[in-house]
């Protein structure tokens, strides 16, 4: 995919001799760029699904191998084993998942938040640049709504878009209300107002930021409110492997594993809510991931096999600013707010390709094309492309100590002067598009499931603008997880059991796909922890 | 969609299964068996003796036994009644709402042919209403028949016109009951009484009652379209006719299956249905009902008609069998059916009601990890105490599954208690 670059020591020379103001090339219509070098738009690995909801989809393979998958456990493993009962059942505990528990938790139901790795472990946390919500005098609703559709390529569903952005101002002032210190200006009267950034592809300034960690501002706030929620039980290191089913497919519980004691354990529940986050650690196109790393397609795989349907499987984000070198950091974000706030890219000839506040997605076809055309940066044999920090720190010198300090800090990580040296960047698989369908309510297609976050698709079409996605987590977990707690009230026992397993296996059979690949994944390739070696430890 | 399969196709035949117009069943196969009970209805009883063709919904009670009996009474037509059973609501059983959709004038024909062969002006078609579509389909069918000349010849031998209407039946289990289906037909609820005295002498308004299944019916036009001796030579061994058996549970292709009667257990779930689901081994099969002595491995090789199933030890019933692999729990098994049959209990015998509810409890408890060895005496206790304890066979039911599932798979139940 990438040909060999220009060394970086000549590019180096070469943006120092254009900057700051290094000349345009290359301009050709987004489409065609997209068409020509965006992941997306490439056949090249992927297949079509064979097996569920969305057989004869294009899906990316490595996805498709874990989505057309059998069951970890069988009926007869846990026969017997013994059923602890919950309201609700919230599988992941990152943003979503936490919004969605202190929700069903303040309407009365019992909930309980299980972890694969530990509460607030997941992507929230790598959400830098902010969260977009129409807060200002001078924007609207109508205006979020259609810069989120039109960024998305007319591919989302306008009734969650409405549903999210209406959801936007109140989210905000919920997050300020549970502790989260958004950045403020002081306005022309001496006034505080919220600080407002702008994100690319959208029209007003939209973003509320709490400087390049806003992710990890808002998780901190919501895992102290979920650990003081007296509603709420919190378990990690305990991974959900299945589903349970009641004869009539309804989702009634989940499988669980503890990974602390190695015991397969059953939950049931009136209502079970996924928000397990992403697949970014599948790395899809074999592209670096920005991602953490229980983004493995957990939720994908259980919710598809109980018979969810999925959309836009086949679309990624690729964030064009994750560092290229050194190799140990490769995939670490740089915020999109560097480049909202002016910082250039430019090419292994000093030359700017792309308008660097274009949608994510055109930016990032961009780059690719630089670099499959060879006019990309090489450096200890990764190829990026440079991004001219320098510049901004000289028109703006206070913006490193100020807004950037995860900038600062990861330049200074990789030995980089950000002041006097560009970064070498380049697109970095950073965000599931799509996922599990679901309706306003995070309602998915199965009885008794819900998914809100990452996991569910269909908000943000084929491409997200920067800060919906913190805004689309809190927005749905917190509308799912009211749903769901409206749903446990019926505090009807179900019977557990595997139903959906019997039509899913006869779906592979009559595929031709193999029994023995086994998922949930659980831990990504690199672990070297199969889930079969899970499963061995509980037996 | 059910999914169809097997051979030779009579029941499933493309030219059978044409829906409710009477048309295409007339150019067909149709007709011919209703103009041979009108014929000669001593004749087409004794076709049907020795055809030997038995009850398909769960007892394979002798069916020209039944029609001999209400043949032979001496009221008038007008208080004769034939009852088309289609009642038709346990797990795994779905044969009859597929005949009653797309073959509605086969159980037609059969039902007029009984009429014909009792000498019973009263023809109900029973059916199941929360079954979709069948109700609205048996009625159009019903309706297709009105004025029809083979009816005419009925009314000649009949010597007063066929009254055949339609009847929603309450869509509960016991409904099916036979006594049931006539306090249904008589406009009460379907609460079944102690037999005897048996329907054939005392049914609807006390009258003689022929209540068949709807496959009954249907095989019944059949034979007497086939002739006894070629219907005969349709099974295996002794075994007669087809059966139609409704496949479920672990295996690749579950469905209904029109297979010759006493075709093995093996051959419906290895030829037919595919093998078994995700390549495990065979571990059990809950036969008919399911209400009946479970079939283990050793009973693979059993020819599937009611008198090789007996001799094995359990019953054909309906011809259900859902099949278990094992990957699959037994107990969890059992305490999805006695759940349902807690829930069909209809409550007027009191250790059926309590029994069924008993049982269901502790297999839940069980189930979900919170059973204790205590709890197995109970259920043994239990299983011993309750069966004859009720009017219908429900109850008897319930224990027979949890004794056979105890005494077949003892391990897994006390795996299950002591696993805490």
């Amino acid at each position: 995919m990438t040909s060999a670059g220009i060394p970086y020591e000549h590019a180096v020379e070469a943006w120092r001799a254009a900057a700051p103001a290094p000349p345009r090339s290359l301009d050709v219509p987004a489409a065609d760029v997209l068409a020509a070098h965006h992941p997306d738009h490439q056949a090249h690995g992927t297949t079509t699904l064979r097996v569920g909801a969305n057989a004869g989809d294009r899906c990316p393979s490595v996805l498709a191998d874990l989505l057309e998958s059998a069951s970890l456990v069988d009926d007869v493993d846990i026969a017997g084993t013994a059923v602890a009962d919950t309201d609700v059942v919230v599988v992941g505990g990152g943003g979503a998942g936490c919004a969605a528990a202190l929700t069903a938790a303040d309407q009365g139901a019992r909930v309980l938040v299980l972890n694969k790795l530990r509460l607030g472990d997941s992507n929230t946390v790598m959400a830098e640049g902010g969260i977009q919500a129409a807060v200002a005098p001078e924007d609207s609703l109508q205006r979020h709504f259609a810069d989120t559709v039109r960024a998305g390529h007319l591919a989302g569903s306008r009734d969650l878009v409405a549903a999210m952005v209406h959801d936007g101002p109140d989210v905000i002032r919920w997050l300020i209300q549970l502790g989260v210190t958004f950045d403020t200006v002081a306005g022309d009267a001496g006034e505080v107002l919220m600080a407002r950034g702008r994100a690319g592809g959208t029209t007003v300034p939209r973003i509320l930021s709490c400087r390049d960690h806003t992710g990890l501002e808002i998780m901190r706030s919501l895992r102290e409110a979920v650990a003081l929620h007296p509603g709420i039980v919190v378990r990690d290191h305990a991974p959900v492997v299945e589903l349970l089913t009641d004869t009539h497919g309804r989702c009634t519980g989940a499988v669980v594993v503890d990974l602390v004691s190695n015991a397969v354990q059953l939950v049931r529940a009136n209502a079970v809510l996924l928000t397990t986050g992403g697949a970014g650690r599948l790395y899809v196109g074999s592209f670096p991931s920005s991602n953490h790393y229980g983004a493995t397609a957990d939720g994908l795989v259980l919710a598809y096999r109980a018979g969810a349907r999925l959309v836009d499987v086949d679309s990624f984000q690729y964030h064009p600013t994750g560092l290229a070198w050194p190799s140990a950091l490769v995939g670490q974000l740089i915020t999109e707010a560097a480049r909202g706030a002016g910082a250039l890219l430019v090419n292994g000839h000093g030359e700017r390709f792309v308008d660097e506040v274009a949608p994510r997605d055109v930016v990032a076809a961009a780059m690719l094309r630089e670099m499959a055309d060879g006019r990309a940066v090489e450096r200890d044999g990764q190829v990026g492309l440079l991004l001219d920090v320098p510049s901004l720190v000289a028109d703006q010198p206070e913006i490193l100590t100020d807004r950037l300090v995860t900038l600062a800090k990861l330049a200074a990580r990789a030995g980089v002067d950000p002041t006097a040296e560009p970064l070498m960047v380049r697109p970095t698989l950073h965000y599931q598009n799509g996922g599990v369908v679901i309706d306003e309510h995070g309602a998915t297609g199965v009885a008794g499931l819900w998914c809100a976050g990452e996991v569910a698709g269909g908000i943000h079409g084929r491409n997200r603008v920067m800060g919906n996605a913190l805004l689309d987590i809190l927005a749905f977990g917190r509308r799912a997880g009211r749903a769901a707690a409206h749903a446990a009230g019926e505090r009807i026992r179900r019977p557990v059991g595997l139903h959906h397993l019997q039509q899913w296996q006869r779906g592979l059979v009559d595929a031709g796909l193999p029994l023995d690949r086994r998922a949930p994944l659980l831990f990504p390739p690199e672990s070297n922890v199969t889930p079969d070696d899970v499963m061995a430890r509980c037996r | 969609m059910t999914h169809i399969g097997g051979s030779p196709r009579l029941l499933t035949a493309l030219d059978t299964l044409v829906g409710v117009d009477l048309d295409a069943w007339l150019a067909g196969p149709g007709g011919a068996a209703l103009t041979a009970a009108v014929a000669d209805p001593a004749a087409a009883r004794e076709a049907v003796r020795l055809a030997d063709l038995r009850g398909m919904g769960g007892a394979a009670f002798p069916t020209a036994r039944k029609w001999d009996a209400v043949a032979a009474a001496t009221v008038p037509a007008g208080e004769r009644w034939v009852i088309a059973n289609g009642n038709e609501d346990e797990p795994g059983t779905f044969k009859d709402r597929v005949l009653l959709e797309h073959a509605p004038h086969l159980i037609i024909e059969g039902a007029l042919a009984a009429a014909a062969c009792c000498g019973a002006a009263n023809v109900v078609l029973y059916v199941n209403p929360r079954h979709a579509g069948v109700e609205a389909a048996i009625a159009e069918a019903v309706a297709q028949w009105r004025d029809h000349h083979l009816l005419d010849e009925l009314e000649r031998v009949l010597g007063e016109p066929v009254r055949l209407r339609v009847h929603a039946s309450s869509g509960l289990y016991v409904g099916g009951e036979d006594t049931a289906a006539i306090a249904s037909v008589e406009g009460g609820f379907p609460f079944p009484r102690r037999k005897p005295p048996y329907p054939t002498t005392h049914g609807v308004e006390g009258m003689p009652t022929v209540v068949n299944n709807v496959e009954t019916l249907a095989q019944a036009a059949v034979l007497l379209r086939l002739g006894a001796p070629a219907y005969r030579d349709l099974g295996v061994g002794e075994a007669s006719g087809t059966r139609l058996y409704s496949l479920s549970g672990d295996v690749i292709r579950p469905g209904l299956y029109e297979l010759p009667s006493g075709t093995s257990l093996r051959s419906l779930v290895f030829d037919h249905g595919g093998g078994m689901l995700a390549d495990r081994s065979f571990k059990a099969v809950f036969t008919g009902g399911p209400s009946n002595t479970l079939l283990a491995t050793d009973g693979l090789d059993v020819a599937l008609d009611p008198d090789s199933v007996v001799a094995a030890g359990s019953r054909l019933g309906t011809g259900a069998m859902i099949v278990i692999s094992e990957g699959t729990s037994i107990t969890r098994k059992v305490a999805e059916y006695i759940d349902f049959f807690a829930g069909a209990s209809c409550g007027p015998c009191p250790p059926c009601r309590t029994g069924t509810h008993q049982l269901s409890q502790i297999l839940h408890r069980i189930d979900t990890g919170h059973g204790t060895p205590a709890d197995l005496d109970t259920l043994r206790s239990l299983t011993a105490l309750l069966p004859g304890s009720g009017n219908c066979g429900l109850v008897d039911a319930a224990a027979t599954v949890v004794a056979s599932a105890l005494e077949r798979f003892p391990h897994e139940f006390e795996r299950q208690v002591h696993h805490r």
